[in-house]
């Protein structure tokens, strides 16, 4: 039992069955499944954007469990590159969304149907 | 057993995790949010038992993944739930925390350390706090007597079952997949591909080498004209120099891997250099762009400013 509650480096470099990699994939998408949702229901600005996050960080658990099971670090490399673009989105959304508070005082999306054109 | 890997039952299951969802979602008057997450957490944890008995049946005993998996994926869909569901902005943010902290112990068994610990530290201790800034700058003054209040577009949530139905084809989409296409993929390799770029690092070799009590009175790692150690990878041996310059082959010491970080920073600065310039043009234009979008306007009018001016001065004198 000592063994199976090891936390890292669980059989590191050994092979990892594709059974187990579908319970972390399975994780994945179900944690995409639930942003989607909350992106479509949410009226408010910012827990919308906070739902395309969630949507990232189930896409970076897919990316580094393939990496696992490929023996491979590319996984964990496109992560990186997944929290830059976070941090970028995060940075230039909160911006517009402050700008737009400044004229409604309102974080409704209903409020900006009419930029839909 | 095999009534539950029926793929029926499954998409019964992810229908009925369906409902769960849909009856959590915040709406109009009461709504059942905690009987929702039950139904919700049962339903996912249907599937998560489908999964382990396939991994039972086709890969043996030690298929299954080990008991934290199950902490840390229950911990992070269900904060991921609650994410969706709380009416409170600041709430939702500090669950969202909860789930980049379960999502790191998944990297964590996944051996990617790096990754976890970066996850914690970019996620939860910058991108969010960013977000808790803005939630806490971006509110409306609640007006007098009504400060329990939530905003409406807060406590109401908009098309909920059109949304999950939606969510939940896409989830059904991915399930069948996982189930069907697995065996499709290709065999995990057998043996760390990344191990000849040990042969990059020869002072970690040298001190593995020492550690294990192989370099005994002034001996070393041989080199080659290069200078790369000189490395026989079928059987696992290296050459080592005795003191009087006599070569001999020593097997390399059990444990000599790669580690996380020096394969993450193998890959990354050999396999995608170009990635990080562009990463880094990202970063400086989004800083940029939000520097410029913002600014405060203060270009004012300056005929109005004038105006303004003298209309204060005329009230003052009427006071005097």
């Amino acid at each position: 039992m000592s063994d199976a509650l090891t936390l890292a480096q669980q059989g590191w470099p050994a092979a990892f069955p594709a059974v187990t990699l579908a319970h972390y994939l399975f994780v994945s998408a179900a944690m995409f499944t639930v942003g989607l949702i909350g992106f479509l229901t949410r009226r408010n600005l910012i827990i919308m954007f906070l739902c395309t996050e969630l949507m990232f960080q189930a896409a970076g658990i897919a990316l580094v469990a393939f990496g696992r099971y490929h023996l491979d670090f590319s996984g964990q490399t496109f992560v990186i590159f997944i929290l830059t673009v976070a941090a970028a989105e995060a940075a230039m959304a909160l911006a517009l969304v402050v700008l737009l508070f400044r004229k409604r005082e309102t974080l409704s999306a209903d409020e900006w149907t009419e930029m839909k054109g | 057993m095999d009534l539950l890997t029926n793929p029926i039952v499954l998409y019964l299951v992810i229908a009925l995790g369906a409902v769960g969802v849909c009856m959590a979602l915040p709406r109009r008057g009461v709504s059942p949010q905690l009987v929702g997450g039950i139904i919700a957490a049962v339903a996912g944890g249907l599937i998560v038992l489908v999964l382990s008995l396939r991994a039972a049946r086709q890969g043996g005993p030690d298929a299954a993944p080990n008991l934290f998996f199950y902490v840390f994926a229950a911990v992070a869909l269900g904060a991921a739930l609650r994410v969706i569901t709380h009416p409170r902005p600041v709430y939702a943010a500090l669950y969202f925390i909860l789930t980049v902290l379960a999502s790191a112990g998944l990297f964590l068994l996944l051996s990617a350390e790096f990754m976890a610990f970066a996850l914690i530290i970019i996620y939860a201790g910058a991108i969010i706090i960013t977000y808790l800034f803005v939630i806490m700058l971006a509110t409306q003054a609640p007006e007098a007597g009504k400060e329990h209040l939530l905003a409406e577009y807060d406590t109401v949530s908009r098309e909920p079952i059109a949304a999950t139905t939606a969510g939940f084809v896409v989830l059904g989409v991915l399930t069948a997949m996982l189930l069907g296409g697995g065996a499709q993929l290709p065999p995990a390799p057998a043996a760390d591909p990344s191990q000849t770029r040990l042969a990059q690092l020869p002072r970690k070799i040298e001190q593995s080498l020492r550690d294990a009590g192989c370099l005994k009175g002034g001996g070393a790692l041989a080199r080659s004209s290069l200078g790369d150690p000189v490395i026989n990878w079928s059987d696992r041996t290296v050459q080592i120099e005795g003191p009087d310059g006599s070569r001999t082959w020593a097997p390399m010491p059990d444990g000599l891997e790669l580690s996380n970080v020096e394969g993450l920073g193998f890959s990354l600065l050999e396999d995608h250099p170009g990635s990080i310039e562009i990463a880094g043009v990202i970063l400086l234009m989004a800083m940029l762009g939000a520097v410029v979008l913002s600014r405060k306007q203060v270009e004012h009018d300056e005929e109005l400013k004038r105006r303004r001016a003298h209309q204060l001065a005329d009230a003052g004198g009427a006071v005097r």
